[in-house]
């Protein structure tokens, strides 16, 4: 026993040692391994204000751009204000039976509207902390764009704000397909540019060429339909059935500053469902 | 005593901040990023117990983490760093008085002789960093080449910081 408290007593150093070093490993490992929110990350109360607090001084320098990609946005919307009374006169007028129900398929989203206070570009992983947290009804899974187009997805949520996963990290893989075309692939990140990123599991009997838009495919709830992505900047016919495609992203993630996160209002209806089926499907194997 | 501690804490707070709100900010093509922060730890006074030294740089490491979103990675980092400062301290540092409190600097141990220790130190440092953030061995030439031009960035920053502070 003395001999045991002896050895611990003189080797207490190489034990402190191992045991934080075995700690931050663990930490380093649990947060690979779940992406779900943690007190460590900069959705935490302290990192999150420190990250407002400067992000309300270094916002100033950026206002001249934010002015001219809102008022771009303004105009867009105007256009699609327009069209959209046009439309809703043409229903009024020709109130058939098809009409109506792709009136009633249309998957309703709701939106909310957040600031980016902090975000990197330039990392391995990178991760955006939003000024929005669960009261102001962000949840986690919902889909974030912005005016040019798909920016990632939310992974966890606090009171008040918000981290998302964006496509600038090998943890993301967003579905994703070419603008008229049906068939879908899995857009990911290898680590490397942060303007450019991977097409994967597009199959080669797909047309594909240089500058077509690529969009979200709508397949999974978090993203509806035709949300732009990014444009095809280089493809190469492999070996095996898929292309190799690289997509310059739409976004650009050097200057974010106002995102929307949206969200289908029955998400939770339809995963509810989606799991029913799978446990359905577990117990008839059995 | 408390002038020290004070002091200490401020550049220690002052450290952490500038690593997070500006350098983290830092893009050279894409991928050199300067971690400036491990300066705090390298000059801390060698007499220091080394379990002090191995909390004050897992507290660190973990405060960049909470801040870049890489929990763990900094702090195993900083944890490996602070095992290894006391011996590279005895290795450089000056030997005629072992018990005494030396901080590293350009005047206790020599302008070259500080730069080998912090060089050592900051490869050190930033390969093992680098290589649990990218979290496998498949990319090792990828980790080698950010460690080699995210090394020379600490050690040029380091340098004219150290250069700064023995000029006054």
């Amino acid at each position: 026993m003395k001999a045991l408290i002896r050895f611990f007593v003189r080797h207490r150093i190489l034990i402190l040692f191992i045991f934080l070093e075995s700690l931050s490993l663990f930490l380093v490992v649990k947060h690979n391994q779940i992406q779900r929110t943690s007190f460590l990350n900069s959705s935490n109360a302290l990192a999150g204000n420190i990250y407002q607090m400067s992000n309300s001084v270094s916002e100033y320098f950026s206002l001249e751009q934010v002015n001219h990609s809102l008022a771009k946005e303004n105009t867009e919307l105007k256009q699609r204000l327009s069209q959209v009374e046009e439309e809703l006169r043409f229903l009024k007028q020709d109130s058939s039976y098809q009409g109506r129900k792709e009136m009633a398929i249309q998957k309703k989203y709701s939106f909310v509207t957040a600031k980016v206070i902090n975000a990197s570009y330039n990392k391995h992983k990178n991760y955006l902390t939003l000024d929005k947290g669960a009261l102001d009804g962000m949840k986690v899974e919902m889909g974030v764009v912005n005016d040019l187009g798909v920016v990632g997805i939310v992974s966890s949520v606090s009171d008040h704000f918000s981290v998302v996963l964006p496509i600038l990290n090998p943890l993301s893989s967003i579905s994703v397909k070419l603008k008229g075309e049906s068939k879908s692939g899995f857009l990911v990140w290898d680590g490397r540019d942060s303007e450019t990123a991977l097409l994967q599991e597009m199959p080669r009997y797909v047309k594909a060429a240089v500058g077509d838009t690529v969009v979200t495919s709508g397949y999974s709830s978090i993203f509806p339909e035709g949300i732009p992505v990014g444009r095809v900047k280089y493809v190469k016919r492999t070996n095996d059935d898929n292309y190799y495609m690289e997509v310059t992203l739409a976004a650009d993630f050097s200057q974010l500053s106002y995102v929307d996160a949206m969200a289908f209002d029955n998400l939770d209806e339809e995963q509810e469902l989606e799991n029913q089926n799978l446990q359905k499907m577990e117990g008839g194997k059995k | 005593m408390m002038d020290i501690l004070l002091r200490r804490g401020g550049s220690f707070v002052l450290f952490v901040l500038l690593q997070v709100l500006v350098l983290n900010n830092i893009l050279f093509y894409g991928f050199i990023n300067p971690y400036l922060y491990i300066l705090f730890l390298i000059t801390l006074p060698s007499n220091l117990s080394r379990s002090t030294f191995l909390l004050i740089g897992f507290i660190m490491g973990l405060l960049v983490d909470i801040f870049s979103g890489t929990p763990g990675c900094h702090a195993s980092a900083c944890v490996l760093l602070c095992y290894l400062i006391p011996y590279l301290q005895n290795l450089f540092g000056p030997r005629s008085d072992h018990s005494s409190n030396v901080q590293p600097s350009f005047k206790t141990y020599g302008s070259g002789g500080f730069m080998q220790y912090a060089v050592i130190l900051v490869v050190i440092h930033h390969f093992f960093f680098l290589l649990v953030e990218d979290g496998s061995l498949s990319d090792i030439l990828w980790v080698l080449l950010k460690t080699l031009f995210s090394s020379i960035f600490t050690i040029m920053m380091i340098w004219i910081l150290e250069m700064i502070k023995s000029k006054n």
